[in-house]
């Protein structure tokens, strides 16, 4: 399988005759050898839109599939193929534009905020084989990607040929994405790719095999370690240092942000007087001055990745000083009755013993006076 | 030697009644001393961030408190001579009490340093010291028992603080902490109010009648009451002129048995805390998760909790109280076999029994630390041997964890940590039996020598009188000046 990544702008359209050129001597020599699954990736993408292609060069199966990943008002674009094309390649290309027709342009999840349109849409799939009727997998983003996610489902009892897939995201089915499975190599196939560009985009889609089998596919940036669950203690008028880290396993995030949680949400804090961030790589510390009762409550650390933030909460207390001031005079006191308590009956216990002990040494000295 | 003498005080120690109040007492001192420094850096987290220093900075003041606490040894050990062991042990108090509340106002980590640090470690040698010395005038023949029970109280508060204070961390902060565990440690105070001065006019009656029949022998024995007040300042004095020396007996560097402790412990202490320091971060290492590393150090604390008051208990048998000292190097030499057997320990199996016997080891070696000092320089002379010997143990105690974190950290194997801890307790071990092997020899001879010239001067008095007092005497080791 061979699969370029593409440059940018003026680099791109030399990119792609020379992908065109690679696939064409690529299928050429595998044709020459026999070999009847050879499957190749083309991405195209043009100024403000594009196509994936996925080219399924397989004599036996001759299945192809496409999906767009750009909103609808992009509209169908045909393929821009360059130069060179051999004609070997030309019964590929024909499918393609037979099928180019049926091109689904429906839009994926809520409208993200606009990409950079100059920057190409990391690639990245992650696949699963079903054997039971249902599986998670956690995929864990970063950075705004073009997930291709693909099911494979080995099917219950009775097999039949036909099955009805489809695929949903959060738990409402996605439209238009109902598809006949075959059953091939006693096996059910799903694919379909998502551009996952900003928060909205993250969630759990699934691939659905009729109702029976289902693999749910949880997208979502690194997750906070073990929050801490007991809150940060301070006094009034004090400063406080509120820390919050990530996990060395996980990859460093593009930023911090801190939020302070209110009635209705939560309202990012801007470093000033009142507050200042510190942020390191992995860690970062919020400091918080002239601490007052309002201060008290949840905040939340939130690492920035370019596809989303994660959240960490901690949450803080302000107390007075006359709260550790209580049993603080309490155990004085408690050793202040000790200590007198232990004195006093050792004075009179000595009270009673020096008297004894006076007669006793008289008696003493006495004898020896008389000896 | 006069039998009554022998035991150097000048009156029989009560052995029992408030002696053991006197125990529990200083249970609770020695428990603070040693386990207070050690239950803080449950605080350092939090400490670090707020004022913003390296862990490096922080651990200091851990090492400033412990170097205060051993160098307010000799210190302590003049107060202890000249007031007595408790107005030492609540002025102690009061002055850790009063470190802990200006700790938890403090500004800067310099603040910390002096007032938790400097102030707090001498108030913790105020606390020890004469807690020591106070089991030493009360016990006598029990005194291996005593000694056993007032150690266990280090893992016994150690075990109670390290909960307490993760409890106040998470409710009070750590201002507020610092504030209630200064009005905690205040118990000391009445740690101190328990330690009544012994009654020295409580010279037994037939030690008068004997006096009687010997009128010599009441001189040596300095039999009655009023001079046996003068004794303990006279003593030191008369021993070796100069003044320094009516604080503290610098004569005790011609002391034999002292020197041999001395010597043996310098060397021995260079190894003795860092393998509990390091097994929980040598249990990590090998791939243990923190629950159980942690949980290794809890069970090594109850095992040590345990074998320290037997170890008193064995200590008092009749056949191993006249020769302790070999019972105690046998301590440290298995304490040295431990340390060089643990890198075979592989597992966390191996490791809970490496922990086992650790505590074993280390609770026997505590427990006979300061009686066999005792033993060897008699309890009149132990306040000050006890403060020389804590200022000079200052140096390995503060040294032998950095160098071994050292050798963890040029090797990069815990492995040799241990044979380095093995061989420095081991080698001390053998140099203990074979020192006290010669030592027992000369001192033998010399308790005849004294023993021959002491009947012939009472050859001639009441032979009743004699008899009574060596019938009496149930004393069973020999204590005489090297």
């Amino acid at each position: 399988m061979q699969s370029m990544k593409l440059q940018h702008g003026m680099e791109r359209e030399l990119c792609l005759s020379v992908c065109v050129i690679q696939l064409w001597m690529e299928s050429a020599t595998r044709k020459l050898q026999g070999d009847t699954r050879a499957a190749s990736l083309l991405q195209l993408k043009g100024e403000g839109g594009g196509l994936v292609v996925l080219l399924h060069d397989a004599a036996s199966r001759e299945t192809r599939k496409r999906s767009s990943e750009r909103p609808a008002h992009r509209g169908d674009r045909g393929i821009i193929i360059m130069s060179a094309i051999r004609k070997q390649l030309s019964f590929q290309i024909l499918l393609l534009f037979i099928s180019c027709r049926n091109i689904n342009t429906k839009t994926l999840g809520a409208t993200a905020p606009p990409l950079d349109p100059t920057a190409p849409l990391q690639k990245l799939e992650r696949s699963y084989v079903l054997k039971g009727d249902s599986h998670t997998e956690k995929v864990e983003l970063l950075n705004p990607v073009s997930l291709v996610l693909m099911c494979t489902w080995t099917g219950s009892q009775n097999k039949p040929t036909n099955i009805t897939g489809f695929w949903s995201k959060d738990g409402k089915e996605i439209e238009n994405s109902r598809v006949t499975v075959q059953l091939e190599n006693k096996q059910y196939n799903l694919k379909r790719t998502f551009s996952i560009a900003s928060e909205a985009d993250l969630g759990s889609y699934s691939c659905d095999f009729g109702g029976e089998a289902k693999i749910n596919f949880v997208l979502a940036v690194p997750q906070m370690g073990d929050e801490r669950d007991k809150p940060i203690v301070s006094y009034l008028g004090d400063s406080v240092v509120v820390p919050c880290k990530l996990d060395d396993s996980k990859p460093t995030p593009n930023t911090w942000n801190w939020y302070r949680a209110n009635e209705t949400g939560k309202e990012q804090i801007i470093a000033g007087q009142k507050f200042s961030i510190k942020n390191d790589e992995k860690k970062t510390k919020l400091v918080i001055h002239d601490l007052t009762a309002d201060d008290s409550g949840l905040y939340y650390c939130g690492a920035v990745y370019g596809v989303g933030i994660t959240m960490g909460r901690v949450e803080l207390k302000v107390i007075s000083f006359f709260e550790p001031l209580k049993p603080f005079i309490a155990i004085l006191v408690e050793v202040i009755i000790l200590v007198a308590a232990i004195l006093l009956y050792e004075k009179s216990r000595s009270k009673k013993d020096y008297t004894a002990a006076g007669h006793l040494g008289k008696i003493t000295d006495q004898r020896r006076a008389l000896r | 030697m006069p039998p009554a003498a022998a035991s150097n005080l000048g009156y029989t120690p009560p052995d029992g009644g408030w002696g053991w109040a006197v125990v529990f007492g200083a249970f609770i001192s020695i428990g603070f001393s040693y386990a207070f420094p050690k239950s803080l850096t449950i605080y350092f987290k939090e400490i670090q961030e707020y004022f913003d220093v390296s862990y490096s900075e922080i651990a200091w003041v851990s090492s400033v408190m412990l170097a205060s606490m051993y160098a307010g040894g000799p210190v302590s050990s003049i107060l202890v001579n000249r007031y007595g062991s408790r107005p030492v042990v609540m002025v102690g108090g009061v002055m850790v009490c009063t470190a802990m509340v200006l700790a938890s106002f403090g500004t800067t980590i310099i603040h910390l340093y002096l007032c938790i640090g400097v102030i707090g470690g001498f108030g913790l040698a105020f606390n020890l010291q004469p807690a020591l010395t106070i089991i030493g005038t009360y016990f006598h023949v029990k005194r291996p028992m005593a000694n056993g029970l007032a150690m266990t109280g280090s893992p016994v508060v150690l075990s109670t603080l390290a909960p307490l204070n993760q409890f106040l961390f998470d409710s009070f902060g750590w201002r507020g902490s610092f504030l209630i565990l200064g009005s905690i440690v205040l118990n000391c105070c009445v740690a101190g109010s328990l330690m009544r001065p012994v009654n020295k006019n409580a010279s037994p009656e037939p030690k008068a009648e004997a006096s009687e029949c010997n009128g010599a022998a009441v001189e040596e024995t300095a039999g009655t009451p009023s001079a046996n007040l003068l004794t303990e300042e006279n003593q030191s004095g008369s021993k070796s002129p100069g003044c320094m020396d009516k604080f503290i007996d610098f004569s005790l560097f011609k002391h034999r048995g002292f020197l041999i402790y001395l010597v043996g412990n310098v060397v021995m202490f260079f190894g003795f805390f860092a393998p509990v320091v390091f097994l929980a971060p040598y249990a990590k290492h090998l791939g243990i998760d923190e629950y159980s590393a942690a949980f290794l150090l809890s069970i090594f604390a109850l095992v040590d909790m345990f074998i320290r008051p037997a170890t008193g208990l064995i200590g008092n048998t009749k056949l191993i109280r006249p020769r302790i000292q070999y019972f105690f190097s046998f301590a440290v030499s298995y304490n040295g076999l431990c340390h060089l057997l643990c890198p075979l320990a592989d597992g966390y199996v191996g490791l809970v029994v490496y922990a086992v016997f650790l505590g074993l080891a280390f609770g026997m070696v505590s427990a006979l630390l300061f009686e066999v000092l005792m033993d060897l320089v008699g309890a009149h002379r132990f306040s000050s041997a006890v403060g020389l010997v804590t200022i000079i143990e200052c140096g390995p105690v503060l040294l032998g964890p950095p160098l071994s974190g050292a050798l963890v950290d040029i090797f990069g194997d815990y492995k040799y940590l241990y044979y380095a801890c093995g061989v420095f307790m081991l080698v001390p071990g053998i140099f203990f039996f074979i020192m006290h092997y010669f030592n027992y020899k000369r001192l033998d001879e010399e308790q005849r020598q004294a023993e021959a010239v002491d009947m012939r001067t009472s050859y001639h008095s009441c032979e009743e009188a004699v008899e009574l007092k060596t019938g009496r005497d149930d004393k069973t080791v020999p204590e005489t000046e090297g």
